[in-house]
């Protein structure tokens, strides 16, 4: 397995190393202080090779009562406009049911509706646009206007030009239509046409599907993997195929809805750990292992942990050392997600397992998906060979879901090829080293101008905290005036003090566009 | 745009209350109405402390007792829909802290609106029987309890 020494060399230190966590670096998230590793000089060293800085800063309080003060006019100004919406002093846009369905019972309960009916929609416009080209590191948006305060839009017909995209999961810079690079794609594609129209198990499995899946293999340094078509299916497919009633789940608070929805089919029972916080999981591995399942006693069948690399909506990096301790020390198994951190951390981009120079073998179940980094659709779940057979025979998705289509498969193949430098040139390396520093820039820049950024340093994901309810649709508004493309997002999505913009910062942008962005 | 997007919080309306700054905000949103009741000429000083003490009253009732459900789509299918906010707070889990704040501060507006009517009978009798609306049914006893079927659905 794992080199001898660097685990006993864990075992021995992490108690104290636990003990320096609480005395120094505070307590959980979200309280002020900087959860920075490199203040416990001694303790570090073994596990973590360099310094793992993070921030989650929290905004003065006055911008937290401005934020509930937003949220309060909102909401009456929301009553208001329903009461005239109601007496008929103002016109009802959403849609109703007929005259003749009036007296049945109602199918929803209006009072669900309200935050979209009134707060939602003043600010619709900034979210579902259209876009146009390829979502390289800049797009073309369809313009849309709207008449009615955004219950209804209309293309103007005109087409906004190089739009600077800071939206799109596009950390390498894959996305791209140069015809040169994606030569072999239309190779295969004039080869073996666009569609499948099978699953895995029956006539699915094509000679690209077998290649793909010994590269993915030796890209992470793993036994075998296997590809699924769909990112998010590969998780909520694949969770219930590997647990079940007697399992039990242990999944991170801000887990993606992909995971906990495989965790939710799987018929475990799942617990909660707060976000990244290691005290946490511990004191419910100890409790899991104590008590057993809830009133049998019984010890669980199994125990797995499940987390991401790279959050994305916090731009936080999992704590991989502690967590792998943590499971040796306690016999469970760990899942790790690598939707966003794949090709995009890591010194070669082979993801966290390489940012924090461990074995692949410490990970049971490592799972990623190529959207993000390889420009292209679907996941992998990749381990040990006995893992990866059970799951081409167990698989949900292999039973019944269609398998990856020939010319992404090759879109990956070439994407991957060229990270690992097997086509001959550098430019995979070389990606990976302009998005990091691409990273490093923007986020420095941001917080010289005095931005709350939260998450790792490290982290191509950078949320920029905005916390009032108005500054979402201003801010979304004004950069789309300046021509540059932002992800907002508010309540109930984030908790309800800390609405964000979302950058994500790619390979392929230059400088400049990062000047641009950060000036705006 | 749903909920529960980027965390695997059922109800994020359990944890509002105990959101950083709920509770200056409600503090300084209860200082302002007594100060905009106390600048209106006709009001003499005890008058506006009772005016304060119920409209308070009233709105808590309303907003936390009265309104049921949640105002976005949970995925917790539907168990939240016929509760209330107080019931829904920290999921049923009662003597949290938000609990114990928000039903200490209408007992404290009520002395204050004692104190300042003068112990008046008029004034007190308004100023208890709207306390008395607001703290009946914070009491555990009567989690999810209604009362002649009022609000039941």
């Amino acid at each position: 397995m794992a080199n001898p020494s660097a685990v006993c060399n864990g075992h021995l230190h992490h108690h104290h190393q636990k003990q320096n966590n609480l005395l120094k670096s505070g307590i959980y998230k979200k309280n002020g202080i900087t959860k920075g590793m490199k203040k416990n000089g001694i303790s570090n060293g073994t596990l973590y090779k360099k310094t793992f800085i993070e921030h989650f800063e929290q905004a003065p309080m006055y911008v937290a009562v401005l934020t509930f003060l937003g949220f309060g006019v909102g909401t009456i100004f929301g009553y208001l406009r329903d009461f005239m919406r109601a007496w008929g002093l103002e016109k009802r846009n959403i849609a109703e049911e007929r005259e003749q369905q009036k007296d049945f019972v109602p199918l929803y309960q209006d009072f669900e509706n309200f935050y979209t009916r009134n707060l939602y929609m003043r600010i619709r416009d900034n979210w579902n646009r259209p876009i146009c080209s390829v979502p390289g590191p800049q797009f073309d948006l369809m313009e849309r206007v709207t008449d009615d305060y955004n219950w209804t839009f209309r293309f103007t017909g005109r087409i906004i030009k190089n739009v600077i995209n800071m939206g799109s999961y596009n950390y390498l810079g894959f996305a791209e239509t140069d015809v040169n690079a994606l030569k072999t794609v239309t190779i295969e594609l004039q080869k073996y046409g666009t569609g499948i129209c099978s699953t895995r198990q029956e006539m699915g499995t094509l000679d690209k599907h077998i290649e793909l899946e010994k590269l993915v293999a030796k890209f992470l340094g793993v036994e075998d993997a296997m590809v699924f078509g769909m990112g998010f299916a590969t998780n909520s497919m694949n969770i219930p195929a590997l647990v079940g009633k007697g399992c039990l789940i242990l999944s991170d608070e801000l887990n993606h809805t992909s995971l906990v929805l495989g965790a939710r089919l799987s018929g475990a029972t799942i617990r909660i750990f707060k976000h990244n916080n290691m005290q946490s999981l511990e004191k419910l591995l100890r409790d899991a292992i104590i008590y057993g399942q809830p009133r049998s006693r019984r010890a669980w069948r199994k125990i797995i942990i499940l987390v991401e690399g790279i959050y994305s909506m916090e731009g936080s990096i999992v704590r991989l050392p502690e967590i792998v301790s943590l499971k040796k020390k306690y016999k469970a198994y760990l899942y790790l997600d690598e939707a966003h951190s794949i090709g995009a951390v890591g010194a070669t981009g082979r993801g966290v397992v390489e940012y924090f120079g461990m074995s692949p073998d410490d990970v049971d179940v490592l799972m990623g998906t190529f959207t993000k980094s390889f420009g292209a659709a679907g996941g992998y779940i990749a381990g040990k060979k006995d893992l990866v057979d059970f799951l081409r025979t167990h698989s949900h998705s292999a039973v019944y879901a269609t398998s990856m289509c020939p010319p992404v498969a090759e879109q990956i193949i070439r994407a991957m090829k060229c990270l690992m430098g097997l086509d001959g040139t550098t430019q995979g390396l070389q990606r990976v080293r302009q998005l990091g520093k691409n990273t490093r820039y923007f986020r420095r820049r941001l917080h010289e101008m005095g931005f709350i950024i939260y998450g790792n340093d490290d982290s191509p994901v950078v949320p920029l905290l905005l916390y009032m309810p108005g500054k979402i649709g201003a801010f979304a508004r004004r950069m789309l005036g300046k021509n540059i493309g932002v992800v907002v997002v508010g309540f109930p999505a984030t908790p309800i003090t800390e609405s964000r913009a979302r950058f994500c910062v790619s390979a392929a942008h230059t400088r400049e566009m990062l000047d641009t962005v950060s000036t705006a | 745009m749903n909920v529960g997007v980027a965390h695997s919080e059922v109800n994020p309306n359990t944890r509002v209350m105990n959101s950083r700054g709920m509770w200056l905000t409600y503090g300084l949103g209860v200082g302002m109405l007594h100060v905009v009741l106390l600048s209106i000429p006709f009001f003499s000083v005890p008058v506006a402390w009772t005016l304060t003490n119920v409209i308070h009253n009233l709105g808590m009732y309303v907003f936390l007792h009265a309104v049921k459900g949640t105002p976005f789509e949970t995925p917790d299918q539907g168990k939240a829909r016929l509760l209330t906010h107080w019931e829904q707070l920290d999921y049923g889990v009662q003597f949290t802290s938000s609990r114990k704040f928000f039903t200490i501060s209408p007992i404290i507006l009520y002395f204050l609106a004692s104190f300042y009517t003068k112990y008046d009978p008029t004034h007190f009798i308004l100023n208890t029987t709207s306390l008395l609306t607001v703290l009946i049914p914070k009491m555990p006893q009567l989690h999810g309890v209604r009362i002649f079927g009022i609000n039941k659905y």
